[in-house]
């Protein structure tokens, strides 16, 4: 008797197969058509860091101090600032990561004592080369303003 | 030139010619057509969208894959069969043509309306698998024999509940030309009568073409590619084409056998002419079977034959038995 319950359990357990699959074939798509179609990431994403801007000042705080320099356990963060005037603050005018070599840990977004730094959403960094890892955050930032 | 094509296709020979020239260009479409609509079904099942970019729906994508694999080097490994090696792709394109020519698309429309039309195809489309275990030792390499040792296996174990199955068709139209068995359902179709043998012939058909559930023998995790691991370019191609037409084929003779042909159901045709009744019914099957494959998991070999010697063969057997003792009866 087991030998036909098996025959018509399995039988109807296919049914219900081909039931899922059939539903599937009329529900719209989930895909998304990616070099035409893009979407907005996701703002908990971590790409590469980059400097924040502020709305008061339309720029961002980067006084040089170089913690972010010194606790990345990775040493991808090399900087550089000038002071124009003296008793002025320094500012940032080199601000180099290797991305390639970055493990996205954070420590430097949450060491920043002017917490100027943040994760960018950028996601399209496919390169040629190892170099092209290497990013100016200064100049990145001054271009993501235009 | 209406006269010239009248005088030829009087002429048994210059009708067969003309015939095998439609039969060539139509299975080349169909194979085209079919790997077009097997993407998009994949792709709609998974929630995807499938081919898009070439043509319109992205129905010329196959012809530009195809002509890629004209353009294509032919490579035949040293330590291969070489005469073996090149034979395989004829040999398994060839006998999927020839169930074309008793095939009745329409009243009209057979090649040649033999009267062992049944008999041609089966002792044909058997011939595919020497192809393809010629193919599988003649690489010389061991996922290609491995791939052809399972087909001979599964071919085998497929083709007798296959056989049974037609069988009981045949006892009860007492015929085995394919016009007559057509004629024979006007009034009803035979799966309303007869509906284990429709399930069997449609489950081992599914076996026959090695398409999934039952591809162990190009059980792409596994085998690589199966028996055409070796083979590139259009010699791989052909066995492609021929697998998308041996799909059409034993899909257009379970319509021949249990969906009534070129009739319409219970025998009203609505004005709509045979050969469109034949092809939308083939192709409503042919949906069915890529449907089979976007829903099964392959069988693993040993639940394959068991499948075949404990469930299908005695099903068939016993269906058969009690059809003729029916049939004797009446």
């Amino acid at each position: 008797m087991g030998y036909f319950k098996d025959i018509l359990v399995g039988g109807w357990s296919l049914v219900k197969g081909l039931e899922v699959t059939i539903k599937r074939l009329y529900r719209p798509v989930v895909t998304l058509q990616y070099p035409r179609h893009k979407i907005e990431m996701s703002p908990s994403y971590r790409g590469h860091i980059e400097l924040r801007r502020f709305p008061d000042t339309g720029s961002h705080y980067c006084v040089a101090c170089g913690t972010c320099m010194k606790v990345c356990p990775s040493g991808v963060i090399k900087l550089q600032g000038e002071k124009e005037r003296a008793l002025e603050a320094k500012r940032v005018v080199h601000y180099y990561i290797d991305f390639s070599h970055c493990s996205l840990c954070g420590l430097c977004v949450e060491s920043c004592p002017m917490q100027t730094l943040k994760f960018s959403t950028e996601y399209e960094l496919a390169d040629e080369s190892r170099w092209d890892g290497v990013i100016d955050l200064v100049k990145y930032f001054e271009e993501s303003a235009r | 030139m209406a006269g010239f094509m009248e005088h030829v296709l009087a002429n048994e020979l210059g009708r067969l010619i003309v015939g095998l020239i439609v039969v060539l260009i139509f299975s080349q479409l169909n194979a085209l057509f079919l790997v077009w609509l097997e993407r998009k079904v994949a792709g709609h099942i998974q929630l995807r969208i499938g081919p898009k970019e070439v043509g319109p729906f992205g129905l010329l994508q196959t012809i530009v894959d195809g002509l890629k694999l004209v353009g294509k080097e032919l490579i035949t490994p040293k330590r291969a069969d070489r005469i073996l090696f090149i034979i395989a792709p004829v040999l398994v394109f060839v006998p999927v043509l020839v169930p074309f020519i008793v095939l009745p698309f329409s009243k009209s429309l057979p090649l040649n309306d033999m009267n062992v039309g049944l008999l041609v195809i089966f002792s044909f489309s058997t011939i595919n698998v020497l192809a393809i275990l010629i193919g599988g030792w003649g690489s010389n390499n061991k996922y290609a024999l491995l791939g052809a040792i399972r087909s001979v296996a599964q071919n085998i174990a497929y083709e007798i509940p296959l056989l049974l199955s037609v069988l009981s068709v045949v006892l009860m139209t007492r015929t085995l030309q394919m016009s007559k068995i057509v004629e024979a359902q006007t009034s009803y179709w035979f799966f309303l009568v007869q509906p284990i043998a429709a399930l069997t012939y449609f489950i081992c058909a599914t076996a026959e073409t090695n398409r999934a559930p039952f591809d162990i023998p190009e059980a792409e995790s596994e085998l690589v590619a199966g028996f055409h691991t070796e083979f590139s370019g259009m010699r791989f191609g052909l066995f492609f084409l021929a697998e998308y037409t041996n799909v059409f084929v034993v899909c257009a003779v379970a319509t021949t056998l249990f969906l009534g042909g070129w009739t319409g159901p219970f025998g009203h045709s609505f004005g709509i002419p045979g050969i469109i009744w034949f092809l939308a019914k083939t192709y409503l099957l042919v949906f069915v079977i890529m449907w089979f494959r976007w829903t099964f998991p392959r069988l693993r070999f040993d639940q394959l034959i068991s499948f075949s010697w404990k469930v299908l063969i005695p099903l068939a057997l016993a269906n058969l038995i009690i059809t003729a003792g029916v049939i004797k009866l009446i």
